[in-house]
């Protein structure tokens, strides 16, 4: 049986009725959101239910993949719909999902990585893959959750540095949001003028300012997959997020820092492992040989 | 890193697609060394020998004179090296423990691709002087492209044919210690990996490109085939009108181990395209050189190339392939001979002259030419 916590879990909502019961035990799950109206018929069952208004939460759209390649640049890049950036701005906000099943264990595994309150509503189809991805989240080895980053970016709340945000997200830059300038921060970026900057060439401007030899994360073989880092320089804790509809092959990933181990757990994949794991004086490098959903990697000195 | 706040300003900055420098900056990375008794520009660097025949191709029903074939590869290949007999040519450049990969450009397939009857006696030759059909490959890098020929009909059983990118895009069987690092536009990914065949399996490769124009690189031929056919994510390299085949194909060509593994480069000839390369817009756009071309140095063939290319479009009355004009330039018309798609680049085959892949100079350029 799965226990599903909600601080770090992303939680399903359900609006059948308690004699579907059987169904979501039949799934592993045991705690549920509802609507308010009918927590108290859910009493009588053993799935432990707490009230849950859609209507008062942000509504994300579907996470996934769209290749619309002559809006693309000078690669077929894809068209990504993350919602990592939506959850970074709102840390005390509620989020709410409303996917196919075919994109549930994507849905929970965004919602994990961003450390997202979320709620999942999803058809009968879809309680096997989320309860599917909440075990595998659950298995995987406790690890620090600091955020590593290259640079603080001051959000002014903007849409454009929303924008901005979304694009930094998908281009594997990492950074940490901040309200003001961190004097302590060794580099920071501030939006300057509202209306004028067109995100994609900012999120550009970034990239060059930081330089790819300094980018604590580099991803190569595919430009479908979100990157999140977490930990320190002792052991740190690689998130990455697929967002095509089938599994990525031979994707090379490098990892600054003094990590010399990387152990891997991937969704849906038994003894995962990395491989041609090449080690330098700055960083680390390997190859995730297949990968659904997520992945986590695990680098350690 | 360095304490400072960077202000985004609304840009006079330039965006990345605009930041272009003239040479872009190439990092190597292989540990593999030059092995200086092979490899490119081989064992007779200048030397092209060009066979032809009226009768080797029914321009009708394309089929292709089995026996005038074999007699064009025997003629060409002891011209080449001044061998006696061809069992004698090619047993200078192969033996018994070779493994052998034929890279064969497919990416017009299947209206023109390396034929596989050129594909089959090539093969033939090797298992004559002893290298087995199982340490044979013929490879290519997308599936749907190579699997469209059907070589497997023409060659022995045993030989692999091997598609590289099984998911397109994929770098799994590409080797992550063999790269060339480079932003070209701004792409994220930046690096393109050599073919881990390559690297790791192959210890000769033979090169058989088509007489071919293209829309970036002006002409296809051995310098183009070997480098953006044994590497990854190279498509990056062209934008809008720019393409950086100028620079980046000899780059490739010249990275070990594929330098010293390439050692024969033969050019299928039997057919050309003139326009809308490298693939087949058109059928009018096919013409029919009926050449085979031998030789260890691919600058030197595509030179050659080049005249042959340029010459059949001056008498179609298309642009020059030399043509910069970017009034020239349209982005939706690719069957039009007179406008390009790119600023095309075959200017690419004197600059990997200059990176000592061979002698472009016409001059300098030993060609023998038999017609049979």
């Amino acid at each position: 049986m799965i226990l599903l916590c909600a601080a770090l879990l992303p939680l399903l909502y359900w609006d059948q009725p308690p004699s579907s019961a059987p169904q979501l035990r039949a799934a592993g799950i045991e705690r549920i959101a509802v609507a308010p109206s009918s927590v108290d018929a859910w009493r009588a069952t053993d799935i432990k239910a707490e009230p849950f208004e859609p209507a008062k939460a942000v509504k994300l759209p579907v996470p996934h993949l769209e290749m619309r390649r002559f809006e693309a640049a000078a690669t077929s890049q894809p068209w990504i719909d993350e919602n990592g950036w939506r959850m970074l701005r709102d840390r005390d906000g509620r989020f709410y999902y409303d996917v196919p099943a075919r994109s549930t264990a994507l849905a929970a595994a965004e919602a994990y990585v961003f450390q997202g309150n979320a709620f999942v509503h999803t058809d009968q189809d879809g309680l096997a893959p989320f309860s599917r991805m909440v075990a595998f989240v659950r298995a995987i080895p406790e690890a620090s959750r600091d955020p590593l980053y290259n640079f603080d970016l001051v959000d002014d709340h903007s849409a454009e540095m929303g924008e901005v945000i979304n694009l930094l997200i998908r281009r594997n830059l990492l950074f940490r949001l901040v309200d003001k300038p961190d004097a302590a921060a060794a580099n920071t970026i501030t939006h300057s003028k509202i209306g004028s900057v067109d995100p994609a060439r900012a999120a550009n401007m970034i990239r060059q300012e930081i330089g790819d030899d300094r980018r604590l994360i580099r991803i190569y073989g595919t430009e479908v997959v979100i990157a999140r880092l977490e930990g320190n320089r002792d052991h740190a804790r690689l998130h990455l997020l697929n967002y095509a509809a089938r599994p990525v092959i031979g994707m090379r990933v490098r990892v600054l820092g003094p990590y010399r181990h990387a152990a891997a757990h991937i969704f849906g994949v038994n003894d995962a492992a990395v491989s041609d794991i090449a080690t330098d004086a700055k960083a680390i490098e390997f190859t995730v040989p297949s990968m659904n959903e997520y992945a986590v990697i695990d680098v350690s000195k | 890193m360095d304490r400072r706040t960077f202000l985004l300003a609304a840009a006079a900055v330039p965006a990345a697609a605009d930041v272009n420098p003239a040479v872009p900056t190439y990092r190597v990375v292989t540990p593999y060394k030059r092995q200086d008794d092979e490899g490119m520009p081989g064992r007779y660097p200048g030397k092209v020998v060009r066979t032809h025949s009226g009768g080797i191709i029914d321009e009708a029903t394309n089929k292709v004179d089995e026996a005038m074939l074999r007699r064009m590869f025997s003629e060409g290949m002891r011209s080449l090296t001044g061998a006696k007999s061809e069992r004698d040519a090619w047993a200078g450049f192969f033996s018994p423990s070779d493994v052998v990969g034929i890279k064969v450009n497919c990416s017009g397939a299947p209206n023109i691709m390396s034929r596989p009857e050129v594909v089959a006696e090539i093969i033939r030759n090797l298992n004559a002087v002893g290298v087995a059909p199982e340490r044979i490959w013929i490879y290519e890098r997308f599936p749907s492209q190579i699997f469209s020929v059907h070589y497997d009909r023409y060659i022995p059983k045993g030989v692999n044919i091997q598609a590289i990118e099984m998911q397109r895009g994929s770098i799994a069987n590409y080797d992550p210690r063999v790269y060339v690092e480079v932003d070209f536009f701004g792409e994220e990914d930046t690096r393109s990996n050599m073919i881990r065949l390559v690297t790791e399996r192959f210890t000769k490769i033979i090169n058989v490109p088509n007489i071919k124009d293209h829309g970036a690189a002006g002409v296809t031929g051995c310098l183009k085939n070997i480098a953006y056919g044994d590497f990854s994510n190279v498509a990056r390299s062209h934008y809008r009108a720019k393409t950086n085949t100028l620079t980046y194909i000899g780059t490739l060509a010249t990275v070990e181990p594929l330098r010293s593994k390439t050692t024969l480069h033969i050019m299928d000839g039997l057919r050309g395209v003139w326009q809308g390369g490298p693939f087949v817009l058109d059928p009018s756009f096919v013409f029919y050189p009926k050449q085979i071309v031998f030789g260890t140095d691919p600058v030197s063939i595509d030179r050659l190339e080049l005249d042959v290319v340029e010459n059949k479009r001056k008498a179609e009355g298309a642009l020059s392939i030399w043509d910069r004009n970017m009034a020239n330039i349209s982005f939706r018309d690719a069957k039009n001979p007179h406008t390009n798609r790119f600023i095309r680049e075959p200017g690419h085959i004197e600059y990997a002259s200059k990176l000592g892949l061979g002698v472009y100079d016409i001059n300098r350029i030993q060609l023998k030419e038999i017609n049979l």
